[in-house]
């Protein structure tokens, strides 16, 4: 096998995977070459990351490091969060082979793309209520510019 | 994981225990070089001139009209390039569902100045015997079409196309490659001119093919050296190779139809299994006139090295239509030649089911694949999990 013990458990048991509502702030990221997607949804205590959720389209090692992206995350700060690098990700799963580099890339990417709409959205706009439908709006239309499809109604 | 299923037969196949019993010998007690006068060299000799007259029995054609070579990369290089070489010039007809040993051999001889024509193909992957007609210039001088795609298992009309070959008096070249032994061949009802077939895939070993050319058919060499295969293919013969080869056939000619028939229903139970239970799934290629043991499932928007890793995870063998390759994923040439929107190229997978192929393994590999396409299509965007 050339994928580490890390990678093939987070592929076979995805963390954190589907769609959120409501979310904070959300971030994608797709790789040019092989259409290889991750897309985050975030959600907010205090600047700091409370619950992360993921999509992924692509080959295994990018729905891994989508998956480990989300528990390496967890409870650090929006700011930390804009710099995370792909080699953390890399780190993470145990390495990566020289041809699957991207999925960390990718994954990253994202993530620092949710952060950062976090960051500029600020949370307390989010809670009002009645903004909400705005909110997820606004975070759809994201996606749609990444996707022709709308993501998944179904929440996992 | 303790349960292992190999479904990727068309790529290759373990040797059969009769063919490996054969061929023993000739890696120790037989080494002479055929070419030798010795008695060393002609015991290798008589178990070459065996194999070769089996493998002529089975196709029905003269021993000498047969020349071993190293796999079916070279007997397709060697059937286009000797047709069209052997002629100086002029015009190529061939489909762009063609292995790549045959598609970059007609690239190479287009740029040694050759013309091509590649045909296109239907959705089912097949290419139209009159598209080759009208492709017929007064400069033609080869045509070369697949018997049956390794990808889908689609079956040209080669019958059809043949006929046509054989009334413009064009040589025809047909990579069999994908059929030889699995589903007849008449080599006269078909006006073949050319044939590539090869061991590997029939539970021979690998490292053997062959090249029929029929007797009076003008064909140069490509590889140069010594007088072999009637000085047609230069190098020493891969005698235990060769002995393979033939035991392999011969077998096939015993089992062949029964197992077609066998294959198939699995390859249908397999099918059936999976369209009922994982949604937006496609099966690609002909419904009916396909290689028995094929089936390329395309998953609607999802990966498919993705299911090729999830399903290797759980023993089982399949290949992926698409190709990653550092960070660039190319789909199958055949697949977008046929038409397959890319939301469900991308997720191709082809199983190639085979003599060791059980029921309880086609119905483990549906489960596993229900399992495995669930589980990626819950992490995608557009999933319908």
């Amino acid at each position: 096998m050339r994928y580490s013990p890390t990678l093939v458990d987070h592929f076979l048991n995805p963390r954190n995977a589907g769609l959120m509502r409501d979310a904070d702030g959300c971030g994608s990221d797709e790789y040019e070459g092989c259409g290889d997607l991750a897309r985050f949804y975030l959600r907010a205590r205090e600047g700091r990351l409370a619950e992360a959720r993921f999509q992924a389209y692509g080959c295994g090692p990018t729905i891994a490091a989508a998956s480990v992206a989300t528990e390496l995350a967890a409870g650090r700060a929006l700011e930390d969060l804009t710099l995370l690098k792909a080699q953390d990700i890399e780190d993470a799963l145990d390495g990566l082979p020289e041809d699957r580099k991207h999925a960390a890339e990718v994954a990253a990417g994202a993530m620092r793309a949710a952060a950062l709409d976090a960051l500029r959205r600020g949370n307390v706009a989010v809670r009002v209520a009645g903004r909400r439908g705005a909110v997820v709006r606004a975070a759809a239309a994201g996606e749609a510019s990444l996707r022709e499809s709308p993501p998944s109604e179904t929440s996992l | 994981m303790s349960r292992r299923v190999y479904l990727d037969h068309n790529a290759s196949t373990p040797v059969h225990p009769e063919v490996l019993a054969e061929m023993l010998p000739y890696f120790g007690d037989v080494y002479g070089n055929p070419s030798s006068v010795h008695g060393f060299g002609r015991e290798a000799r008589a178990a070459v001139d065996v194999a070769r007259e089996r493998v002529a029995g089975f196709l029905r054609v003269r021993p000498d009209e047969l020349v071993f070579t190293s796999g079916g990369t070279e007997s397709d290089n060697f059937g286009l390039k000797g047709l069209a070489l052997a002629r100086g010039s002029g015009h190529l007809i061939t489909s762009t569902v063609e292995h790549h040993a045959v598609l970059r051999s007609a690239q190479a001889l287009e740029a040694q100045g050759f013309a091509v024509t590649y045909l296109p193909v239907d959705q089912t992957g097949m290419v139209d015997p009159d598209d080759v007609r009208r492709a017929l210039r007064p400069d033609t001088i080869a045509i070369s079409i697949m018997h049956a795609n390794s990808e889908v298992g689609t079956i040209q009309p080669v019958a059809a196309i043949g006929a046509s070959a054989r009334e413009a008096g064009v040589p025809f070249h047909v990579d069999a490659v994908q059929t030889f032994g699995k589903v007849p061949i008449d080599l006269e009802a078909m006006n073949i001119d050319a044939l590539s077939f090869s061991s590997h895939k029939i539970y021979g070993p690998k490292g053997i093919a062959g090249l029929y050319v029929r007797r009076g058919t003008k064909m140069v060499s490509i590889q140069h050296g010594g007088e072999h295969e009637r000085r047609r293919r230069a190098g020493t013969e891969n005698v235990p190779g060769i002995v393979g080869l033939g035991k392999a056939v011969e077998i096939r000619a015993r089992d062949m139809k029964a197992e077609a028939e066998r294959v198939s229903a699995l390859r249908d139970r397999m099918w059936e299994g999976i369209r009922a239970r994982v949604p937006e799934v496609r099966l690609n290629g002909h419904p009916i006139e396909r290689l028995p043991g094929t089936a390329n499932i395309c998953y609607r928007n999802v990966e498919s090295e993705s299911i090729v890793l999830g399903l290797d995870l759980k023993g089982i063998a399949v290949s992926a239509g698409s190709a990653c390759t550092a960070g660039s994923v190319e789909p199958s040439h055949v697949l977008v030649a046929m038409g397959v929107p890319l939301d469900w190229a991308m997720g191709a997978v082809r199983s190639s089911l085979g003599r060791s192929t059980t029921a309880e393994d086609v119905d483990y590999v549906v489960e596993s694949v229900v399992e495995v396409v669930g589980k990626v299509r819950k992490a995608m965007p557009v999933g319908t999990a």
